[in-house]
Order: C-alpha cells, then sequence, then structure tokens
C-alpha cells in the first residue's frame, strides 16, 4: 500500500554511509496513514503508582543523580591531575625537553657556519671597496692634476693674448685707425678669395691671390 | 563548580550494550560510540561485555575495563541505564534506581511460566526465576 521508496523519506536519520545486513530501523507510522481498525477506541492502560511509591522512586532517582554528577567531577578532575603528572604526561614533557635541546644544538652550529660564510664574504667585500676606494683615489688625484696643467694653459694663452690695457688705450685707437680690416670677401668653387670688385682670378695678379685649404 | 563546567557539555559519545551473538543467543558488547551510530556501526571502543545467558553455573558474565571507563565518563560520555545498572551492580558506581525498582516489584509479583528448566550445576538454582 505504501511504496517503500515514498516511506523511505522519514527514515533518513537512519541511514548510515556504512553498508549495514540488520533491518531497516521503523521510524513512525506514514503522516498520512489512517489509524488501524484495532486501535481505533482502543484507551492507552494507564499504570497506577501509589503515591509513596512515587515519592521513594523520586527520592532514589534524586540521589542517584546527584551522586553521578559528583562522580563525573571527580572523575574529571582526575583525569586532569593525572593528564599532569602521569607516566605518558612526564614521557611526552621528557622527550619534548631532548626534542628542543637537539633543536637548539642544531640551530647553533647552523648559525655558526653561515657566520664563517658571511664573515669570508665580508672580507672580500672588504677587500674589494678598499681596491676601489684607491683607484678613486688614484683617479681624483689625476684628474686634479689634468686640471691644474689646464688651468695652467688657459692662464697662459690668456696672458699671451695683447689686452689692452690703460696706458695703451690711445696707442690702441690710433693703430685701429690706421689699419681698418675688411671682412668682406666672396669665394671661388676653387677656394679663390676675391677681396676688392674683382670677379675672375685670372684679372689677380699672380703674388696677391689667396686661397682657402679646406685640408 | 567553575572548574567542572566541561564536562555537563554533551559530548556525542556514549557507553552502551551492542547486541551481538545469534538468534536466541544474545551477547553484549560493553561499547562505547557516537549516539548517532547503529549498534552495527562504527564502534570507537570496547569496553567489556555481557553475556545475557546463564552458564552452567548459573552465572551471568560481565568484564568491565573500569579505566577506559572512568576515562569516557571523564570526558562526558553519557551511559545507557543498562550499562548504568550493571556498573551499579559491580560497585564501581552507586546502585541504579532501577535494580531497587526491580528487586521490590520483583519480591511483589509471583513467578512466571519458564519454557527452560535451570541447569543443575554448582551454585543452588535460582528460586525467582525473574532474576
Amino acid at each position: 500500500m505504501f511504496a517503500r521508496s515514498s516511506s523511505r523519506i522519514f527514515n533518513v536519520i537512519n541511514i548510515s554511509c556504512i553498508q549495514s545486513r540488520s533491518a531497516r530501523a521503523w521510524v513512525r507510522k506514514p503522516l498520512g496513514s489512517p489509524m488501524a481498525k484495532s486501535k481505533m477506541f482502543r484507551i492507552a492502560p494507564k499504570k497506577f503508582i501509589p503515591a509513596d511509591e512515587k515519592a521513594e522512586v523520586k527520592r532514589l532517582y534524586d540521589n542517584y543523580f546527584h551522586q553521578m554528577k559528583s562522580l563525573r567531577h571527580y572523575f574529571f578532575e582526575q583525569s586532569l591531575e593525572q593528564a599532569e603528572s602521569g607516566e605518558v604526561a612526564q614521557m611526552k614533557h621528557r622527550l619534548e625537553e631532548e626534542e628542543h635541546i637537539r633543536l637548539m644544538e642544531e640551530n647553533r652550529l647552523e648559525n655558526e657556519k653561515t657566520a664563517k660564510l658571511r664573515e669570508e664574504k665580508l672580507k672580500i667585500q672588504a677587500e674589494k671597496t678598499r681596491e676601489n676606494i684607491l683607484a678613486s683615489l688614484i683617479n681624483k688625484e689625476e684628474e686634479t692634476r689634468q686640471y691644474e696643467i689646464q688651468i695652467e694653459a688657459f692662464l697662459e694663452k690668456q696672458k699671451a693674448t695683447p689686452f689692452i690695457q690703460a696706458e695703451n688705450i690711445e696707442k690702441a685707437i690710433e693703430e685701429a685707425l690706421a689699419n681698418p680690416v675688411d671682412f668682406n670677401f666672396a669665394i671661388d668653387l676653387d677656394g679663390y678669395v676675391y677681396r676688392g670688385r674683382e670677379t675672375a682670378i685670372e684679372k689677380i695678379p699672380e703674388e696677391e691671390r689667396e686661397r682657402l685649404r679646406s685640408n | 563548580m567553575a572548574s567542572a563546567i566541561p564536562t555537563f557539555t554533551k559530548i556525542g559519545k556514549v557507553i552502551r550494550l551492542n547486541k551481538h551473538g545469534c538468534t536466541n543467543r544474545p551477547f553484549y558488547h560493553i561499547v562505547v560510540q557516537k549516539t548517532r551510530d547503529n549498534f552495527d556501526g562504527p564502534v570507537i571502543e570496547q569496553v567489556g561485555s555481557y553475556d545475557a545467558m546463564p552458564n552452567s553455573q548459573h552465572e551471568k558474565l560481565v568484564a568491565v575495563n573500569f579505566e577506559r571507563v572512568q576515562y569516557w565518563l571523564a570526558q562526558g560520555a553519557g551511559m545507557s541505564n543498562p550499562v548504568a545498572q550493571l556498573l551499579g551492580l559491580s560497585g564501581f558506581l552507586p546502585n541504579h534506581p532501577q535494580t531497587l525498582i526491580q528487586s521490590w516489584k520483583n519480591r511483589r509479583e509471583p513467578p512466571r511460566e519458564r519454557k527452560l528448566q535451570p541447569i543443575k550445576g554448582i551454585a543452588p538454582p535460582l528460586d525467582n526465576p525473574k532474576i
């Protein structure tokens, strides 16, 4: 009447993922099903328990639960104490200590190794930097020397150029007026210079010909 | 009281009887299991056994590993009534009220008709076959 598949929905909580060969547990009657004929007019019998018996039962249970509660407290505290001081705890503690010491030792050795390597590296670096500094100092010296030489040359040149001093000024003016410099000239493709109004090189005599050379 | 609070939270584990054996021959394992698991499902630890059929000496043999039971009770595992009764009878825990109630009911009511005859051996036969 009621398909197994439909009533299976209510038995979901009893399904375990591990295969079990036992009979499927009956959880409840399907919700839509009617009351059975045998149960229609049934009145469930209620047990009568006299009051003193009830009181005795209650007393017994109260005492029992009280005792069980205190026992559980006690067991719990015992377990804590054992965890601190029991054999297993001591062994664990000892093993942890040993492990700690071993690891610290390993760490120390490792540190020493790396310190050595670091020292060597630093030495090499220091050597390099020293050399660099020396080289740069030498360069600096060289540069300053060169610079001084250049300055000397420059000063020489400047001193050599004929500056017009305050005493020479009149003489310079008279000289300049007497010798005018004319920059207007023309130039040929062959490099001949024409200063005057002549336009052909044949017309200028041989001694007065000027030629600019590209090389 | 403050230190004991952890024991009262339910940890989902329970010490109870798992029926094994075969037809007309039950045999119980006292077992620590998760509450949700079936009786034939995974078991965390077996902590004893209870043979419901009396042997030739009229004894029902029970074996219990009290150290482990104490450990699990300290962890906060629950107990089923039969297990609590057995442990009470053994002296590890106080007597369960059910034992006392059953005993005075047995004294009150008349004995029941039994199909099987008691086996005669060293211990005297029981006069109240309800036990």
